[in-house]
């Protein structure tokens, strides 16, 4: 959900809260406490059954335990498994991502190719590639290489029909205008294309390792013997729901980390889309400027 | 988001429409060439290039098929069950993602409140709760809806939301030039405004929907495709697991094409066609009324 | 200013070795299919440091006559020559503007006027200098280094004015440059316009719609009719130059639109 959605003219007139800065952080504060306070006091209140749905306290304790190094009083089981899942997402990611990068190009420069993979690329895109899991398991075992092997099978699509799309939707004009100035293949490629698919680019790339998160929890929960999703597996099977909770948790920081990376590369990179990264850059290039 | 309007056309970008003529022959080529690499599969299998354990020859497959579907009938059941988690699964979502959404548009400080808890439920890995839901929920039906609703409400809820807040800051004027009430600006104007960008989330949601079914019955059901998969694949019968797999890809497409057939029909202010039908139906209800 | 001097001084050698006439148009036929005749037998020429106008209504082929003179479409009957060769292809001493400004939204002020210079080969300082003393020109000095999304529509044009200009070509082609700006920055750049054309001494194609704007800027109007596109009439346009807004008040003027508008009959 970007900015985009949440400000722009909601039905109310007003765009933006009245509060600002620390207030509006105070609210969120507040909203949190509320919720988890009342969720804490329906467990001091025996509301809550301790099979299915843990008080908030629990919970934390189950990921304080997790979390915290053995010289802090916890068991820091968790690091490993964490790092066992980030690998296996971000090596799904990278393989992908060149994967999808490469076919998009390839479908990109050449009409046939695009024409002959059209019915193929519909089938897949409907397909959810998670259905491929089971086999994916038998044929690569239980290792690491069936995680990553997921992880890049679900997330290749979208980088390459985002970087496929990028490519091929040139504002026309901006086409004819390097026409009518004698550009080559090579400087229309390098100049025009490759930045103004961009935008689109990095979208993918999002989508792509949101998926790669996803491919690789999913193959655990068949068959590993590390990583969260099978930490996450075991704890429900044994119904220790809070340490369940807690794992979830820390798979969402794990979200978090990605999708911070994500918005971090996406503000350098797509920089004439925000007006303070506009000014930025315009400095910066002004202060360059040699002649 | 962007690769929602991808799926849309059903098709690659950057490929022409071609005429009546043309599009038979370019159909036959397709096929031409599908068949082709079948029989090069089918030539690698019998001649012991591709392990039968990977790669199943494709008459195998079909012989599989054949008998799960016309002799054997079992898969109708499993197809019928699955279809129907998928389906439960993407309306329960895509109500709440409505739901959500309509909230959301219609108060700011709601909108305000919910802002870090959807970045976090967006940037968790949702298909992980899986193994919770079934300990919440049990092995049967309600666990797999619960998944897929709670796979799929993410579509629906970012695309109806920029529906119902974005429209052209004009004709938003000019409803309250003509002193509209809210509900009346948003059953006018915004509701239609969002029915496009809604469905374009819908059948983002198809996949997912089926995508979240089918994990939870990898993790543990009795019924259903994904049931009928890890059987197949535990056992090692390739064909069966191909055939299954197979069929989940040909529904899924099927359910793509429903919704597009949906949205076809309610968004008919898109195709020709269509606007001049609905005129002539309004006119004749319009001449009808003045009696 | 030293290096827009310098590039002026070449481009007067490059037209005085070419001759007087810069377009020679013979019979010049443009259909896209059996029945969609764009251009049917346009004949006319352009002499050097001219300002022509294409006016007419939508249809008419003017854009189409443009893009012929620019090399971007191909022609399919007759003779379309620059600099006495034939056209096919675009050529370096052409330079080309459009409805839209198309700047390229990654790149500062400075960078986009630069594009030209950057696809012919290497940006030397020299182009660099004469990118800015061109921003200069058109009345952006201290926006060099902006980006377009922080320009208006007019700040935007006068980039793509600079950019036109960067590579000192002698025959400039615009397609309605200014139709998408209001009426009051739009006479401001006709004026800038006039102004850059006489001091670079170029010889100027200027395709619009509106008739005023035509007759004021050329030396020549060619009114055009559509369906098919056809050259009607060649009107001269005998005004001093430089000229002043007060100019289209005047009845002479309005002698020039009547002629003109009667020309397009009911058409318009």
């Amino acid at each position: 959900m970007t900015d985009a959605t949440i400000g722009a003219g909601g039905i109310e007139a007003r765009t933006e809260l009245a509060e600002t800065g620390w207030k509006r952080l105070a609210m969120h504060i507040l909203v949190f406490v509320i919720i988890v306070g009342v969720w804490e006091l329906a467990g001091v209140f025996n509301q809550l059954n301790d099979l299915l749905l843990p008080a908030p306290s629990v919970i934390i304790g189950k990921f304080a335990e997790m979390w915290l190094p053995t010289f802090l009083g916890g068991t820091g089981r968790i690091y490993y498994h964490f790092f066992i899942t980030l690998w296996e997402a971000v090596a799904g990611f990278f393989i992908g991502v060149s994967i999808g990068v490469s076919l998009a190009v390839t479908a990109a420069v050449s009409p046939m190719f695009r024409r002959y993979l059209a019915p193929y690329a519909v089938a897949f895109n409907v397909t959810p590639g998670i259905a491929v899991a089971p086999l994916i398991i038998a044929w690569f075992g239980f290792g690491l290489s069936s995680k990553i092997a997921l992880a890049t099978l679900v997330c290749f699509f979208a980088p390459f029909i985002n970087t496929l799309t990028g490519l091929l939707h040139v504002d026309e004009e901006a086409s004819e205008l390097f026409r009518s100035m004698r550009a080559n293949r090579q400087q229309y490629f390098w100049k025009l294309q490759l930045p103004s698919s961009m935008p689109l680019f990095i979208a993918g790339l999002k989508l792509a390792l949101t998926g790669a998160l996803l491919g690789a929890i999913v193959a655990e929960f068949f068959s590993a013997s590390a990583g969260v999703g099978i930490l996450m597996q075991r704890f429900s099977f044994k119904l220790d729901i809070g340490s369940a909770l807690a794992t979830l948790l820390s798979m969402s920081l794990m979200g978090l980390l990605f999708f911070t990376v994500m918005e971090i590369l996406d503000y350098r990179v797509i920089f004439w889309k925000r007006d303070s990264r506009m000014q930025a850059v315009s400095k910066k290039r002004k202060a360059a400027w040699k002649m | 988001m962007s690769t929602a309007t991808e799926a849309e056309s059903g098709a690659l970008p950057g490929l022409a429409p071609a005429s009546k003529g043309d599009h038979a022959w370019i159909v036959a080529k397709h096929f031409a060439l599908f068949f082709f690499l079948v029989l090069l599969w089918e030539l690698g299998a019998r001649a012991g290039w591709i392990d039968p354990l990977m790669f199943p020859a494709p008459w195998g497959i079909v012989k599989q098929i054949g008998f799960i579907y016309f002799i054997q009938g079992n898969v109708w059941h499993h197809l019928y069950i699955t279809f129907a988690e998928a389906l439960s699964g993407l309306f329960v979502g895509s109500l709440i993602g409505i739901g959500l959404a309509t909230a959301a548009a219609l108060s700011l400080r709601f909108r305000e409140y919910i802002k870090p808890y959807i970045i976090v439920i967006e940037a968790t890995p949702r298909i992980a709760v899986g193994p919770i839901f079934i300990a919440w929920l049990g092995f049967g039906f309600s666990s797999k809806v619960a998944l897929a609703a709670l796979v799929c409400f993410f579509g629906p809820f970012v695309n109806t939301l920029t529906g119902l807040l974005n429209i052209d800051a004009e004709a938003e004027e000019l409803f309250r030039s003509m002193r509209a009430t809210k509900w009346q600006t948003f059953w006018g104007l915004r509701v239609p405004n969002s029915a496009t960008i809604l469905m374009a989330g819908m059948k983002l949601g198809c996949a997912s929907a089926f995508g979240g079914a089918l994990v939870a019955e990898f993790i543990s059901a009795n019924e259903g495709m994904g049931v009928l998969m890890s059987r197949y694949t535990y056992v090692l019968n390739m064909n069966g697991a191909f055939a299954t797999l197979l069929s989940i890809t040909l529904f899924a497409f099927l359910l793509f094409k429903f919704a597009d057939a949906v949205d076809y029909y309610i968004v008919f202010w898109r195709s020709d066609k269509l606007m001049q039908r609905k005129s002539k139906k309004r006119q004749a209800a319009f001449l009808k009324s003045l009696g | 200013m030293a290096a827009v001097a310098q590039a002026e001084s070449s481009t007067k050698l490059n037209t005085i070795a070419s001759g007087d006439v810069v377009i020679r148009a013979n019979n010049l036929t443009k259909a896209f299919s059996e029945t969609v005749i764009a251009l049917e037998n346009a004949s006319f020429t352009v002499d050097k440091g001219e300002f022509v106008s294409l006016v007419g209504p939508s249809g008419c082929g003017k854009s189409t006559l443009l893009r012929l003179i620019a090399g971007l479409i191909p022609k399919t009957s007759g003779s379309l020559q620059v600099h006495g060769v034939e056209v096919d292809e675009p050529r370096a001493d052409t330079a080309m503007m459009f409805q839209r400004a198309i700047l390229l939204e990654w790149r500062t002020s400075v960078e986009n006027v630069l594009l030209p210079s950057e696809l012919i080969g290497k940006v030397t300082n020299e182009d660099k200098r004469r990118a800015m003393d061109l921003l200069d020109l058109v009345g952006l000095k201290d926006f060099e280094f902006t980006f377009p999304r922080q320009l208006s529509g007019g700040m935007q044009q006068r980039v793509a004015l600079a950019r036109l200009l960067q590579t000192g070509a002698d025959l400039l082609l615009l397609d309605e440059p200014f139709g998408a700006l209001d009426e009051f920055t739009r006479e401001r750049m006709n004026l800038e316009l006039l102004r850059i054309v006489a001091q670079f001494e170029a010889t100027t194609v200027f395709v619009t719609h509106n008739i005023t704007e035509a007759i004021f800027l050329a030396d020549k109007v060619c009114v055009m009719t559509p369906r098919p596109g056809r050259l009607a009439k060649m009107i001269d346009v005998p005004f001093k130059r430089p000229r002043e807004i007060s100019l289209e008040v005047t009845p002479e003027f309005n002698e020039l639109v009547a002629e003109v508008r009667e020309v397009l009959g009911g058409d318009h």
